[in-house]
Protein backbone atom coordinates (compact mmCIF):
# COMPACT_ATOMS: atom_id res chain seq x y z
CA UNK A 1 0.00 0.00 0.00
CA UNK A 2 1.42 3.51 -1.02
CA UNK A 3 1.93 6.14 0.95
CA UNK A 4 -1.35 8.10 0.53
CA UNK A 5 -0.70 11.45 2.36
CA UNK A 6 -0.07 14.35 0.06
CA UNK A 7 2.74 16.84 1.04
CA UNK A 8 2.36 20.48 1.14
CA UNK A 9 4.95 23.64 0.92
CA UNK A 10 4.92 24.58 4.40
CA UNK A 11 4.56 28.44 2.75
CA UNK A 12 4.02 29.73 6.45
CA UNK A 13 7.69 28.73 6.93
CA UNK A 14 9.24 29.67 4.06
CA UNK A 15 7.17 32.74 3.95
CA UNK A 16 8.63 33.45 7.79
CA UNK A 17 12.09 32.62 6.47
CA UNK A 18 11.91 34.93 3.19
CA UNK A 19 10.55 37.95 5.91
CA UNK A 20 13.53 37.63 7.99
CA UNK A 21 16.01 37.55 5.34
CA UNK A 22 13.99 40.61 3.77
CA UNK A 23 14.82 42.36 7.65
CA UNK A 24 18.40 41.99 7.04
CA UNK A 25 18.63 43.21 3.49
CA UNK A 26 16.76 45.89 3.59
CA UNK A 27 19.87 47.67 5.36
CA UNK A 28 21.64 47.70 2.13
CA UNK A 29 19.26 50.39 0.89
CA UNK A 30 21.43 52.79 3.22
CA UNK A 31 24.04 52.26 0.44
CA UNK A 32 21.45 54.37 -2.41
CA UNK A 33 20.96 56.90 0.21
CA UNK A 34 17.18 57.15 -0.56
CA UNK A 35 14.99 60.16 0.51
CA UNK A 36 12.79 58.87 3.09
CA UNK A 37 15.24 56.43 4.60
CA UNK A 38 14.35 57.21 8.12
CA UNK A 39 11.46 54.73 7.63
CA UNK A 40 14.36 51.82 6.55
CA UNK A 41 15.03 50.78 10.52
CA UNK A 42 11.62 51.23 11.06
CA UNK A 43 10.33 48.80 8.12
CA UNK A 44 12.96 46.00 9.16
CA UNK A 45 11.80 45.31 12.41
CA UNK A 46 8.40 45.59 11.23
CA UNK A 47 9.52 42.40 8.53
CA UNK A 48 11.33 40.79 11.72
CA UNK A 49 8.49 40.77 13.73
CA UNK A 50 5.98 39.64 10.93
CA UNK A 51 8.48 37.23 10.29
CA UNK A 52 8.34 36.16 13.70
CA UNK A 53 4.56 35.09 13.11
CA UNK A 54 4.60 33.27 10.45
CA UNK A 55 7.11 31.19 11.67
CA UNK A 56 5.22 30.26 14.78
CA UNK A 57 2.20 29.33 12.25
CA UNK A 58 5.11 27.04 10.31
CA UNK A 59 6.30 25.15 12.98
CA UNK A 60 3.30 24.75 14.38
CA UNK A 61 1.80 22.95 11.24
CA UNK A 62 5.37 20.91 10.82
CA UNK A 63 4.77 20.01 14.15
CA UNK A 64 1.20 19.30 13.67
CA UNK A 65 1.46 17.16 10.34
CA UNK A 66 4.97 16.56 10.17
CA UNK A 67 4.19 14.22 7.51
CA UNK A 68 2.01 16.68 5.36
CA UNK A 69 4.19 19.89 5.75
CA UNK A 70 8.32 19.72 5.90
CA UNK A 71 9.76 17.13 8.82
CA UNK A 72 10.12 18.61 12.16
CA UNK A 73 13.98 18.65 11.67
CA UNK A 74 14.14 20.47 8.22
CA UNK A 75 11.00 22.91 9.66
CA UNK A 76 13.31 23.91 12.85
CA UNK A 77 16.37 23.77 10.50
CA UNK A 78 15.04 27.26 8.69
CA UNK A 79 12.92 28.13 11.42
CA UNK A 80 16.48 28.45 13.60
CA UNK A 81 17.99 30.06 10.68
CA UNK A 82 15.13 32.75 10.31
CA UNK A 83 15.10 33.24 13.92
CA UNK A 84 18.86 33.69 13.95
CA UNK A 85 17.89 37.11 11.18
CA UNK A 86 15.77 38.30 13.12
CA UNK A 87 17.50 38.09 15.92
CA UNK A 88 20.43 40.28 14.05
CA UNK A 89 17.91 42.71 12.10
CA UNK A 90 16.92 43.72 15.54
CA UNK A 91 19.85 43.75 17.24
CA UNK A 92 21.14 46.17 15.11
CA UNK A 93 18.15 48.01 14.95
CA UNK A 94 18.97 48.50 18.78
CA UNK A 95 22.86 48.67 18.11
CA UNK A 96 22.34 51.78 15.64
CA UNK A 97 19.87 53.81 17.64
CA UNK A 98 22.00 53.33 21.33
CA UNK A 99 23.48 57.07 20.39
CA UNK A 100 23.86 59.97 23.18
CA UNK A 101 21.23 62.31 23.89
CA UNK A 102 23.94 65.20 23.51
CA UNK A 103 22.02 67.64 25.25
CA UNK A 104 24.81 69.86 25.34
CA UNK A 105 25.45 70.26 21.29
CA UNK A 106 24.94 73.40 20.12
CA UNK A 107 21.26 74.51 18.68
CA UNK A 108 20.51 76.47 15.90
CA UNK A 109 20.83 80.25 17.00
CA UNK A 110 23.32 79.86 19.54
CA UNK A 111 27.34 80.09 18.86
CA UNK A 112 29.27 76.71 17.83
CA UNK A 113 32.51 76.88 19.83
CA UNK A 114 35.70 77.33 17.98
CA UNK A 115 38.30 74.76 17.77
CA UNK A 116 41.72 74.20 16.04
CA UNK A 117 42.04 70.69 14.60
CA UNK A 118 44.82 69.39 12.36
CA UNK A 119 43.63 68.55 8.61
CA UNK A 120 44.88 65.59 6.63
CA UNK A 121 48.22 66.85 5.65
CA UNK A 122 48.67 67.78 9.71
CA UNK A 123 48.07 71.41 9.25
CA UNK A 124 46.05 73.12 12.10
CA UNK A 125 42.84 74.24 10.40
CA UNK A 126 40.47 76.66 13.04
CA UNK A 127 37.00 77.63 12.32
CA UNK A 128 37.44 81.28 13.12
CA UNK A 129 40.39 81.36 10.70
CA UNK A 130 38.14 80.23 7.48
CA UNK A 131 36.43 82.59 7.85
CA UNK A 132 38.46 85.19 8.20
CA UNK A 133 39.61 87.58 5.31
CA UNK A 134 42.76 86.06 3.43
CA UNK A 135 45.99 86.91 5.80
CA UNK A 136 48.46 87.84 2.19
CA UNK A 137 45.63 90.29 0.84
CA UNK A 138 44.78 87.90 -1.71
CA UNK A 139 40.87 88.34 -3.25
CA UNK A 140 39.57 85.47 -2.26
CA UNK A 141 36.27 85.75 -0.65
CA UNK A 142 35.70 83.92 2.45
CA UNK A 143 32.94 81.80 2.65
CA UNK A 144 29.54 82.77 3.97
CA UNK A 145 28.85 79.63 6.14
CA UNK A 146 30.32 76.40 7.16
CA UNK A 147 29.26 72.90 7.58
CA UNK A 148 30.31 70.51 9.96
CA UNK A 149 30.33 67.30 9.60
CA UNK A 150 30.99 65.06 12.80
CA UNK A 151 30.96 61.58 11.94
CA UNK A 152 32.33 58.17 13.97
CA UNK A 153 35.45 57.39 11.91
CA UNK A 154 36.22 54.25 10.53
CA UNK A 155 37.99 52.16 13.49
CA UNK B 1 34.28 70.08 6.91
CA UNK B 2 34.44 66.64 8.41
CA UNK B 3 35.36 65.76 11.87
CA UNK B 4 36.47 62.50 13.43
CA UNK B 5 38.71 60.86 15.75
CA UNK B 6 40.61 59.25 12.93
CA UNK B 7 44.22 59.95 12.71
CA UNK B 8 45.15 62.11 9.47
CA UNK B 9 46.78 59.27 7.81
CA UNK B 10 43.23 57.43 7.90
CA UNK B 11 41.50 60.62 6.56
CA UNK B 12 43.59 61.41 3.79
CA UNK B 13 43.86 57.82 2.64
CA UNK B 14 39.62 58.04 2.80
CA UNK B 15 39.93 61.31 0.98
CA UNK B 16 42.27 59.71 -1.92
CA UNK B 17 39.52 56.40 -1.92
CA UNK B 18 36.68 58.33 -2.02
CA UNK B 19 37.65 61.56 -4.15
CA UNK B 20 36.69 63.81 -0.89
CA UNK B 21 37.89 67.22 -1.41
CA UNK B 22 36.42 68.97 1.63
CA UNK B 23 38.81 69.78 4.74
CA UNK B 24 38.82 66.48 7.12
CA UNK B 25 39.74 67.11 10.26
CA UNK B 26 41.18 65.09 13.40
CA UNK B 27 40.13 64.88 16.63
CA UNK B 28 42.20 62.26 18.39
CA UNK B 29 41.48 62.89 21.90
CA UNK B 30 37.91 63.99 21.10
CA UNK B 31 38.26 67.08 22.98
CA UNK B 32 35.92 69.00 20.26
CA UNK B 33 34.09 66.37 19.96
CA UNK B 34 33.24 66.76 24.01
CA UNK B 35 33.28 70.63 23.47
CA UNK B 36 29.87 69.90 20.98
CA UNK B 37 28.75 67.31 23.63
CA UNK B 38 28.73 64.25 20.87
CA UNK B 39 30.58 62.02 22.77
CA UNK B 40 29.53 58.76 22.45
CA UNK B 41 31.47 56.81 24.57
CA UNK B 42 32.43 53.55 24.29
CA UNK B 43 30.93 53.69 20.74
CA UNK B 44 33.82 52.63 18.49
CA UNK B 45 35.17 49.21 18.22
CA UNK B 46 37.28 48.01 20.91
CA UNK B 47 34.54 50.53 23.16
CA UNK B 48 37.38 53.60 21.67
CA UNK B 49 35.10 57.14 22.56
CA UNK B 50 34.02 58.40 19.12
CA UNK B 51 31.18 61.06 17.94
CA UNK B 52 28.00 60.59 17.15
CA UNK B 53 27.03 61.85 13.80
CA UNK B 54 25.77 65.21 14.11
CA UNK B 55 25.78 67.94 11.36
CA UNK B 56 25.73 71.81 12.06
CA UNK B 57 25.87 74.68 9.63
CA UNK B 58 27.82 77.59 10.87
CA UNK B 59 27.66 81.30 9.62
CA UNK B 60 30.37 83.32 9.49
CA UNK B 61 29.28 84.87 12.77
CA UNK B 62 29.53 81.46 14.29
CA UNK B 63 25.98 81.40 14.60
CA UNK B 64 24.90 77.77 14.17
CA UNK B 65 21.61 78.02 11.31
CA UNK B 66 20.86 74.35 10.94
CA UNK B 67 21.68 71.09 12.39
CA UNK B 68 20.77 67.22 12.16
CA UNK B 69 20.94 65.19 15.38
CA UNK B 70 20.16 61.49 13.88
CA UNK B 71 18.38 58.86 15.82
CA UNK B 72 20.02 55.82 13.88
CA UNK B 73 23.64 55.84 13.14
CA UNK B 74 22.99 54.20 9.64
CA UNK B 75 20.40 57.54 8.79
CA UNK B 76 21.86 60.32 7.94
CA UNK B 77 21.45 64.12 6.63
CA UNK B 78 21.44 63.82 2.59
CA UNK B 79 23.46 65.72 0.76
CA UNK B 80 20.18 67.68 -1.00
CA UNK B 81 18.91 68.54 2.40
CA UNK B 82 22.33 70.04 3.24
CA UNK B 83 22.43 71.98 0.50
CA UNK B 84 18.86 72.97 0.51
CA UNK B 85 19.96 74.41 4.30
CA UNK B 86 23.13 76.14 2.90
CA UNK B 87 20.76 78.11 -0.22
CA UNK B 88 18.18 79.13 2.64
CA UNK B 89 21.30 81.26 4.31
CA UNK B 90 21.33 85.14 3.45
Amino acid sequence: MPDMIQSHRNWALWLGFLLALGALLCNAVFFVNPPGKRAIPWLSVLLAGVSLIFLVRGLQRAFGQPRVYLGKILSSIVALVSLLLVGVAIFSFFQARAIPASAGAPKVGQTAPDFTLADTSGQAVSMAQLFAPAADGSQVVPPKAVLLIFYRGYW
Amino acid sequence: MAISVDPPEVSRDLCKKAGYTFTFLSDPNAEVIRRYDLLHVGGGTDGHDIARPAEFLVDSARVVRWVNFTEDVRVRARGDEMLVAAKGLR
